[in-house]
């Protein structure tokens, strides 16, 4: 152990002597200059070296707060070095040690002993730094908070904002605030508090702006001192005393100016001017360069008086406070203010005292202002005199603008138009017509109160009536005004054009016309109207041909008449009248009187037009609309407004709505609506049942009447005569079959039921198919020409044969056709008495229709052929088969002449039994029964 | 205001303790409200309630004091409210200039208005100088400014705000002190009447 130790020191030596032997020596006399506002620390040593390591701690925790190498000459007369450190932290927030060392590339000196200068940590006190801080906006700063011994820190708040500490020492913490916004008007709060949440101290700062003044100007309001101006700028956020921005102007302070008052003053002019604006914050500097006389900017006129006031002009006079004014060249403007309107003007001259106005107008209240400048160089009005109040005096009114209107032959008005204040030269007292005509003489004069306008004119005879009206006022009488009585032109008695507005007014042109030595009047007013109408007109110099009647004395939707009449020394001539709307709208009222009327399945829809009050525009037809649960259906546009009423057609029986609307070049009315629910029509309802059925009756009375007398005709074409029968030899002596050679045209079928009915006895008839395809089978017996035997057997026709053909057709057709011969089956031959006599001692029994069920009859066939062949003989059939197919086929083999059946045989006697097919009426109808 | 209407109103033969006391429960209206106002403005003044010693202390007076006693003591407090009130206003119009006219300067002003006005209310009830305390010495503007460990700026906010302190507390006072007063006298007006 005792040998690290001899080791360490004999290293130690080494080094020592090795850095003396640098011949860098060790910076002597270091000395510690705190400015504690200014937050820093200026350093003194004396060193033959010129580079040097700073080491800066903060002393208690030796904190490197700096380590830096600087070059740092000796000053030249003490020989001492000197470097000075700014602080980021207040020096008193805690102790500051500071050693240093030479240094000649990488050889250094010892370290010089550390000097420290003492923070505020160590007395038992609480303390903020730093204190009262003016800043700019923006800037950073560092705060720290000294706590009392007896205290625990908690936290340290920038205004409301709680931020975050680091400790510079046992007692000091430290937070640093970056880009501080700007004060309020007392500073920004730095709050230290305890844990015990009470507040140990604080301090405040100041963040603002330096001055942001700008926009000096200097002028002379006296022709010898100077006054400046300039402009606020930005604010600087500092309210307190000791932060206030303080003025300069060339190097005066300017003690009249303030955050408010920005202006100064100096008693003599100088050409150039500097302004000087400095807060603790910064100093701005203002100029401004100007000859005296290019910055004269005179005061108000005073004493202004109106010294001679006519009705159409006055004098005004004044006088100036500075005596220097009278030598001046200046220019004065002179602003008059009547009835809201105000017109400018300009005199100038050499210390202008004076002036004359002209061109007022009579029974004026004028308000005079007057401000001047200096003519050359002219750099800004000067103050405005107070304002000057001139009443001119009255003159006697203008001429009136008068016109006639008559409203019929011998009637009208004569309208004159109210004299603007302008024209009236103060307040009339009345107005005088006098009346006159050719063939009276001497006039006829009436003073009217002031509120007329109007004067009625009647006219005795045909003459014309030549009417003066003239205004009053305590001034004297105007000028009279004459017109004389136009012809009175009835509307009727002309072709009225129709006139369309443009943009609400009405345009007009005619053409010229050689007597209107006087001009021409443009006369309006609202079409229809009568006695004491708006009228209107305009009188136009001969040269013109056109004129534009505003819209500002056109109602919309107003249909006015205008006339041009020209003017002559005699009465006015009508030129050209028209009539029409400025601006059209739909009518306000739909067509009156809608009504419809059926006819058949067409509706005839009439109506009225709307009176020209409510049409509002020129009616240019009418729509015809089907109205439906949610909409209009056009069904027709009339286009010519004469016509007023429409046939709608071909309707089918159901209820209808219709809406007739009107319409101008606006656009549609409301409409007017009509409702209907269709109905039949009796008569042709009646007719179109009854005619058909005349028609039907006479043809079955024709048809009727023709087979009536021609009943015998028919008989023949259609129900030849059958001869009966003749019977030769002896019909009961031979006793077997019965060969009967038929006819080659008969055909005899057997008869085959498709199904089975048992319901149904007897025979049936045979389908056309079938009988073909029996037909087909049967060609070798019809090639032959040895006609077939018809061979009758004296059989049962029961049910169970029928079935048995039913079931096995084709085994019993085969049977027939092994035979070659044609089995016949008569459904029953009515001649009892024959029969009886030919079977009389046979042992003749009728047939009787078997009762046994359908499984049985081949069985029961083959029982009754059996016995057939023993009774070997015919035997009538007992029962008569209603649907016997012959019967049915009847029809079929009608007019055959070689027919073998008879109807007289195949109809049943007693038809009640069983009703009849439909189709044997005819049949019963050619037989001859009921 | 209510005690605007208090002490307009007009009571058919209404003492002037009556009156005093109406005005000083004004006046105590008065600074509760200011002191609102400068708290609005220094807001730190609602979370941070700054401790310390208070800035108004009187002379030792005796133990048991009569009602009058107690009126003068209070006059006293009052009057001293008032010169650290002035030095207040005086302060703040050379740090902030005349400028700043919002409602705090408007109501600073009333304040110390109507504090003269009780000051001489109450120097009228006092007869003969009744229940007066011993003077107390002349007062500097600073005084107590300097116990507040933090910068000039900061110390004045924290004085300000002891001041306004002092004036809500002594103002309350002198309203029940001279309601109390107003009762005696008028207790012993009527048993005098009785009599």
């Amino acid at each position: 152990m005792q040998g690290w130790v001899t080791l360490a020191l004999l290293l130690s030596l080494g080094v020592k002597r090795s850095l003396a032997q640098n011949g860098l020596g060790e910076p002597r006399g270091l000395t510690l200059n705190p400015d504690l506002p200014a937050q820093t620390l200026s350093l003194a040593w004396q060193s033959d070296s010129t580079l040097f390591d700073l080491e800066i701690f903060h002393t208690e925790f030796m904190n490197v707060v700096l380590n830096a190498t600087v070059e740092v000459q000796a000053d030249p007369v003490t020989g001492l070095h000197s470097w000075t450190w700014h602080s980021p932290l207040p020096l008193e927030c805690t102790s500051h040690s500071v050693r240093i060392r030479a240094r000649n590339q990488q050889s250094v000196s010892q370290w010089s002993p550390l000097q420290t200068i003492p923070g505020w940590d160590i007395p038992e006190k609480s303390y903020m730094f730093p204190e009262d801080k003016m800043i700019p906006v923006g800037s950073n700063m560092t705060f720290c908070c000294i706590v009392n011994e007896k205290e625990d820190f908690k936290e340290i708040k920038y205004g409301r904002q709680e931020m975050k500490a680091t400790r510079l020492s046992r007692r000091s913490y430290a937070i640093t605030v970056t880009n501080q916004p700007a004060s309020d008007n007392t500073g920004t709060n730095v709050i230290c508090s305890s844990q015990k949440f009470q507040m140990l101290t604080g301090t405040v700062v100041f963040v603002g702006y330096p001055p942001g003044d700008e926009g000096l100007v200097c002028e002379t309001r006296d022709l010898a001192s100077a006054e400046c101006s300039w402009k606020k700028g930005r604010d600087t956020h500092l309210r307190i005393k000791q932060s206030l921005t303080n003025y300069t102007l060339n190097g005066r302070d300017c003690l009249e100016a303030n955050e408010r008052k920005t202006w100064c003053s100096s008693k003599m002019w100088e050409e150039n001017w500097t302004l000087e604006a400095r807060n603790p914050l910064g100093t701005v500097q203002l100029t401004d360069s100007a000859q005296l006389t290019d910055r004269v900017h005179l005061l108000a006129p005073v004493n202004v008086a109106a010294v001679k006031v006519e009705a159409w002009s006055a004098t005004l006079q004044w006088s100036w406070s500075v005596a220097a004014y009278k030598k001046l060249e200046m220019v004065c403007q002179l602003r008059l203010f009547a009835h809201e309107l105000s017109s400018t003007r300009n005199y100038d001259g050499p210390g202008l005292s004076s002036v004359v106005l002209e061109g007022l107008w009579p029974d004026v209240d004028y308000t005079v202002t007057l401000r001047c400048g200096s003519k050359h160089s002219f750099w800004k009005w000067g103050d405005e005199s107070a304002p000057y109040r001139i009443h001119t005096k009255m003159d006697r009114p203008d001429a009136l603008d008068v016109w006639m209107w008559m409203d019929s032959s011998n009637t009208g008005h004569v309208f004159w138009k109210p004299l603007s204040v302008r024209k009236s030269h103060g307040a009339l007292n009345g107005y005088e017509v006098s009346q006159s005509s050719a063939e009276e003489d001497g006039r006829n004069t009436v003073s009217l109160p002031p509120g007329n306008f109007s004067y009625p004119i009647l006219l005795n005879n045909s003459s014309d009536v030549t009417v003066a009206v003239a205004a009053r006022n305590p001034a004297g009488l105007s000028q009279p005004s004459t017109v004389t009585t136009p012809a009175y032109r009835a509307d009727s008695q002309l072709s009225v054009s129709e006139l369309l507005g443009t943009n609400g007014s009405f345009v007009l042109s005619w053409e010229p016309n050689v007597s209107a030595s006087s001009g021409y009047v443009v006369e309006w007013f609202p079409t229809g109207c009568t006695g004491l109408c708006p009228i209107d007109w305009k009188k136009l110099p001969e040269s013109d041909r056109s004129f534009t009647v505003n819209s500002d004395s056109l109602v919309a939707g107003v249909r006015y008449t205008v006339s041009v009449y020209s003017l002559y020394t005699s009465a006015p001539t009508l030129l050209q009248r028209w009539q029409g709307y400025s601006q059209e709208m739909i009518p306000s009222q739909s067509v009156s009187e809608l009504s419809l009327n059926q006819t058949g399945s067409d509706v005839l829809l009439s109506w009225k037009a709307t009176e020209m009050k409510q049409q509002r525009g020129f009616i240019r037809g009418y729509t015809i609309y089907l109205a439906s649960a949610a909409h209009l259906d056009l069904i027709a546009n009339i286009t010519d407004p004469a016509v007023q009423s429409y046939r709608v057609k071909g309707l089918t029986l159901s209820s209808y709505k219709f809406v007739v609307k009107a319409y101008t070049s606006a656009g549609e009315d409301a409409g007017a609506t009509v409702a209907i629910k269709m109905e039949m029509d009796t008569d042709m309802l009646f007719v179109g049942i009854l005619v058909p059925l005349g028609i039907m009756f006479c043809c079955i009375i024709l048809f009727s009447i023709f087979f009536y007398k021609k009943r015998e005709w028919v008989k023949k074409a259609f129900y030849p005569e059958i001869p009966g029968p003749k019977v030769s030899g002896d019909w009961s002596s031979p006793r077997g079959p019965l060969d009967v050679k038929p006819s080659p045209h008969s055909l005899v079928h057997i008869v085959k039921n498709p199904e089975w009915d048992f319901t149904k006895e007897g025979l049936f008839p045979v389908p056309e198919e079938e009988e073909e395809s029996e037909n087909d089978n049967m060609e070798v017996d019809t090639d032959s020409d040895e006609p077939a035997l018809l061979r009758y057997y004296n059989q049962v026709v029961g049910d169970g044969s029928h079935s048995n053909q039913v079931s096995d057709s084709s085994a019993s057709s085969t049977a027939s056709m092994g035979s070659t011969q044609t089995e016949i089956t008569y459904a029953g031959i009515q001649s009892p008495s024959s029969s009886q006599g030919a079977y009389s001692g046979g042992g003749y029994r009728p047939q009787m229709q078997s009762v046994t069920g359908p499984a049985e009859p081949q069985i029961e066939f083959e029982a009754d052929f059996q016995d057939d062949g023993l009774n070997a003989g015919y035997k009538p059939q007992c029962s008569w088969q209603l649907d016997s197919p012959e019967a049915e086929n009847f029809s079929g083999s009608l007019g055959s002449p070689t027919s073998v059946t008879s109807s007289q045989f195949l109809i049943p006697e007693s038809s009640e039994e069983k009703p009849q097919p439909s189709n044997t009426w005819f049949h019963n109808f050619l037989s001859g029964k009921s | 205001m209510e005690g605007a209407a208090d002490s307009d109103t007009p009571v058919p033969e209404r003492s002037a303790a009556d009156r005093a006391a109406a005005l000083a429960r004004l006046l105590h209206r008065d600074c509760t409200r200011l002191l609102e106002l400068y708290k609005e403005r220094e807001d730190f003044l609602s979370q941070h309630a700054p401790g310390g010693e208070r800035l108004v202390t009187l002379a030792l007076c005796p133990e048991a004091p009569s009602t009058a006693e107690q009126v003068g003591h209070v006059r006293s407090a009052l009057r001293r409210c008032m010169e650290l009130l002035e030095c207040l206003i005086v302060r703040e119009v050379e740090e902030m200039g005349e400028e700043l006219q919002g409602e705090y300067e408007s109501l600073r002003k009333t304040v110390k208005d109507r504090l003269g006005h009780l000051l001489h209310s109450t120097g009228a009830l006092l007869e003969n100088g009744e229940g007066g305390c011993p003077p107390s010495p002349p007062m500097q503007c600073i005084q107590g400014q300097d116990e507040v460990e933090a910068s000039d700026s900061f110390a004045a906010k924290i004085w300000t705000y002891k001041v306004l302190l002092e004036l809500i507390h002594w103002t309350d006072s002198a309203s029940q002190t001279l309601h109390v007063f107003h009762t005696e006298k008028h207790g012993q007006q009527q048993q005098q009447q009785l009599l």
